[in-house]
């Protein structure tokens, strides 16, 4: 018994939480002018766990970039929802790990 | 109670500039675009309106505040404060309007829309040069834009129903018909300031009517058109915006004088 208390704390410390950082990458259509963009700016900044110093509009690549730390990993619906809401359309949705959290 | 016909040379001041649509985002600064606001976002928007015809002339301040219900559906309340070349200080009447995006089509750096305008002019304002309405004022529109990084094109066509005023006299309901075209020469990045320049045909179709008899009869209404340089310029969340209008045809109903000019500035915050 305690052996398999050891192995399971051990694998508990092996695997990294299921909280990680990812680097968030959406290409966004209909992004014509910085004005009209704020709203998407705001919007992500208001997520929890966004750091709000990542977030960066690239209005002539179309992308909008930012990293956020959350206990699931938004889903491309959640993310289109909301870019819909600010005026725009999310064509392509990429999520890339950062780092573990427990790193 | 004067009569709104011994004030023919303003008519176009009375009727359209009181609760007209102010511009809003990146919208054209006389026109009407399809722009609305993020949904949950607020815009404090405070505009300057003047106008000069003859020996007349004619300042309004709005206040408007709006706020966005969806991505494609905004709502506002204008507050107008006038004042008359001649000192007459009022109040314009309150108005509170509704913007719906209904059709959007987005591709890389590229937004296409069209959007249906409501509005109602209440009729709780002091009246201006004697003349009160005899009930709300209505305007309703049709915008369609196309917005690129270089490219701007807005069309837009309004009707606004105007109550007749107190003393019974006839108010003209007017056409509005609106042809933008803007560019951007700098393709700027989400942190510059932006400039987009802009260029409007504006057209001012104003019901003919007739009013009195004998000598005393006046005639008001008729079309007139103008040619309107513009600017945008923003920063992230906050806007100015100036135009000018210029008379470039007019054929009005006699008693009328043509304006001179009519200027427009505006700021903008979006929160």
């Amino acid at each position: 018994m305690r052996r398999l208390l050891s192995i399971l704390m051990l694998l508990a410390l092996a695997f990294p939480a299921w909280s990680a950082e990812l680097r968030y990458m959406l290409r966004v259509d209909g992004l014509a002018c910085p004005y009209c963009a704020y709203g998407i700016e705001k919007k992500i900044k208001a997520l929890d766990g966004v750091d709000k110093t990542s977030v960066e509009i690239k209005l002539n690549d179309g992308l909008v970039i930012f990293q956020a730390d959350t206990p699931e990993p938004m889903t491309e619906a959640s993310l289109k929802t909301l870019i819909n809401d600010a005026g725009f359309t999310l064509r392509q949705f990429q999520a890339q790990p950062l780092k573990p959290k427990n790193e | 109670m004067k009569n709104i016909a011994q004030y023919a040379f303003l008519p176009v001041l009375t009727i359209l500039f009181l609760g007209a649509e102010t511009a809003a985002a990146h919208d054209p600064v006389f026109g009407l675009g399809p722009h609305t606001l993020f949904k949950g976002g607020v815009e404090i928007h405070a505009g300057g309106h003047r106008e000069k015809s003859g020996d007349e002339s004619e300042t309004e301040a709005e206040l408007q505040f709006k706020y966005g219900l969806t991505g494609d559906w905004v709502a506002g309340i204008g507050i107008p404060y006038v004042r008359s070349g001649d000192g007459d200080d009022n109040r314009g009447s309150t108005n509170l309007s509704t913007k719906y995006r209904f059709w959007r089509h987005d591709s890389f750096g590229v937004q296409e829309s069209m959007a249906v305008l409501g509005k109602v002019i209440l009729d709780d304002g002091e009246g201006l040069h004697g003349v009160e309405p005899d009930g709300n004022d209505y305007l309703v529109g049709l915008t369609y834009g196309y917005e690129g990084r270089k490219w701007y094109r807005w069309a837009s066509v309004r009707h606004r129903f105007n109550a007749d005023a107190t003393t019974g006299a006839e108010r003209p309901n007017v056409w509005l018909v609106d042809l933008v075209g803007g560019i951007r020469f700098s393709p700027t990045e989400y942190h510059e300031p932006d400039w987009v320049w802009m260029l409007e045909l504006n057209g001012e179709l104003i019901e003919r009517v007739s009013q009195g008899t004998g000598s005393a009869e006046k005639q008001l209404g008729g079309n007139q058109w103008f040619l309107s340089p513009g600017l945008m310029w923003t920063y992230r969340n906050f806007a100015i915006k100036a135009g000018v209008q210029l008379p470039l045809f007019y054929d009005l109903s006699k008693d009328q004088e043509k304006g001179d000019y009519r200027a427009l500035v505006e700021l903008e915050w979006h929160l």
